[in-house]
């Protein structure tokens, strides 16, 4: 197993293509290092979704090689993939909720997955609940909130298991100017404890004056 | 993942998917109650056949010249037989007194002939336990070449048409019994595919967030197997209660009596369950498969 000692995500002649007309991207060489906190962006349907999705083996590159967290992806086997995806926490565009679970149980199942149990849960779950602003509402289900803080429980379980790696795809898509300072504001925290972040979005006043990496996808490439 | 957390897990699923849980568990339930009342139908149908050529026994008719002092023994030897349950002796005048009760009013037909000239004969009621045509016939056969014996007699023709008839109703019930028991496993298998697919997300979501195929597939199974069990208990328990209904039904009326109605040997109804549940729990694991590929 090879471990590069400062990049926690590398890719190397990537690409992906759905079909020989629909390629999404090819020949991608990129490093992501720990503790780094990424933008990706481009227009819509350039991309973003399916780079975040190759790197926690929701989908698999046409080729190219792809190590996550010191971990060549094409090796992992299909019982290894759980394993990877603890250390991962997504932020899904369309939030991928259990519409039949409370907002309390959908944030508890990072931690149910892992083996904890409801109760040894809770505590962590209502810290984060309450980070996000949803602390009265862990009793509801997911179709009786709001489109933004339906994002906002879907951030919740994204972060609750404290990954060492968060994928946030559109995360603010849904909020208002303030709702997203908070959760810009909730990343950053994040970010200061070590975790590395990679935020995709379109929306370029996000990161128009930050210091931060902006991966730029247009044709098929990265720009930077 | 203990087994405390698998069962909570399986039991909040339980009430959250309430509505499908229990349709899938009526489905498994209607399947199995029409197969166990075949069942049922195929045991009852073999009891009475069985019972029945037990009720004909044999008739062994002696030689006219054996000697008196010769009965005991050959009843004797008789009784030792471990077929036979139980012989008694029917001497010749005990057959002519029969005669004429049988001839009531024309019994003077029977004036001026000697009381002596029917055979002195065994009527042998052949063991319940042991009954089988075959086993009769070749007791029938032994029997036959005893010196002081002349004839063995049995409702052979009777057997043997009873036999013919009777296999070919089991034959019936016993097709109609595999078609059944595939319906039942094509039905079982297809509402447990349905209900798995109508969850498709949410496996979907858990194994995007990590859920190894253990912790997705431990609920479903848990719940499949009580599916299984409960669906298959109900159904017999149904059955149950109609026997105990026919038996009351048996005691109170004379056509009826005798009848001895049975229930499913228990070896059979632990199989049914079991069969049950092994179905509920393969079929929720192949409709898995499909939905756990990554
Ligand atoms: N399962 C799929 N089968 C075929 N094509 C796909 C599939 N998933 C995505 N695509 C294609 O890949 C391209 C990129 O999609 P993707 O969702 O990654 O875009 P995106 O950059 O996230 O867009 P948005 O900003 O709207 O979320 C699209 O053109 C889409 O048609
Ligand atoms: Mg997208």
């Amino acid at each position: 197993m090879i471990s590069f000692e400062s990049s926690i995500i590398r890719l190397k002649d990537v690409s992906k293509k759905y079909s020989t007309d629909n390629v999404v991207f090819s020949g991608i060489d990129l490093e992501i290092e720990k503790g780094e906190f990424v933008f990706l962006t481009g227009s819509s349907g350039v991309g973003k979704s399916t780079m975040l999705r190759i790197f926690f083996c929701a989908e698999r590159p046409t080729s190219g090689e792809i190590w996550v967290d010191g971990v060549v992806l094409s090796s992992l086997s299909n019982a290894q993939v759980p394993y990877l995806r603890r250390k991962i926490g997504v932020i899904f565009q369309d939030f991928k909720l259990l519409s039949n679970r409370t907002i309390f149980d959908n944030v508890a199942l990072s931690l149910e997955v892992v083996g904890l149990g409801k109760k040894q849960a809770e505590q962590r779950v209502m810290q984060v609940l309450e980070g996000v602003g949803l602390a009265e509402k862990t009793s509801h289900y997911p179709l009786q909130l709001s489109g933004g803080e339906q994002q906002r429980v879907a951030i919740a379980r994204a972060v609750v298991n404290r990954p060492s790696i968060i994928l946030a795809d559109e995360p603010t898509g849904n909020l208002d100017l303030q709702r997203t300072e908070e959760v810009m504001m909730l990343m950053e925290e994040l970010n200061a404890r070590g975790t590395t972040i990679i935020f995709a979005t379109h929306d370029d006043r996000l990161f128009e004056n930050t210091h931060r990496r902006v991966l730029r996808l247009l044709n098929g490439k990265i720009r930077i | 993942m203990t087994f405390a957390i698998l069962c909570r897990r399986a039991f909040s699923d339980l009430r959250q998917n309430f509505c499908a849980q229990f349709i899938t568990t009526m489905v498994v339930s209607l399947s199995i109650l029409i197969f166990a009342f075949f069942t049922l139908l195929y045991f009852n149908l073999q009891h009475c056949v069985d019972r029945f050529g037990a009720e004909l026994g044999l008739l062994v008719f002696l030689s006219e010249d054996t000697p008196k002092d010769r009965i005991p023994s050959l009843y004797q030897k008789l009784t030792g037989l471990s077929e036979v349950e139980k012989v008694t002796y029917i001497s010749s005048e005990e057959a002519f007194g029969r005669l004429e009760k049988f001839l009531k009013d024309e019994k003077e037909v029977l004036e001026g002939v000697n009381p002596q000239f029917l055979p002195p004969s065994f009527e042998i009621r052949v063991n319940r336990a042991v009954f089988q045509l075959k086993r009769i016939k070749q007791l029938a056969g032994e029997i036959d070449k005893w010196p002081e014996v002349s004839k063995v007699q049995f409702g052979q023709e009777w057997i043997d048409r009873l036999y013919v008839f009777s296999g070919l109703v089991r034959t019936v019930v016993v097709i109609t019994g595999l078609l059944l028991l595939f319906t039942a496993a094509f039905v079982v298998t297809n509402t447990i595919k349905l209900t798995v697919y109508a969850r498709q997300e949410e496996i979907e979501i858990m194994r995007l967030v990590g859920a190894t195929k253990m912790f997705m597939r431990g609920p479903f199974l848990v719940e499949a197997f009580l599916q299984g069990l409960l669906g298959s208990s109900l159904a017999l328990g149904v059955i149950f209660a109609c026997y105990r209904f026919l038996q009351g039904l048996e005691a109170k009326s004379e056509l009826l009596r005798g009848v001895n109605i049975c229930f499913i040997p228990w070896q059979y109804t632990v199989a049914i369950i079991a069969s049950s549940v092994l179905l509920c729990v393969l079929g929720t694991a192949l409709a898995m498969r499909r939905s756990l590929r990554l």
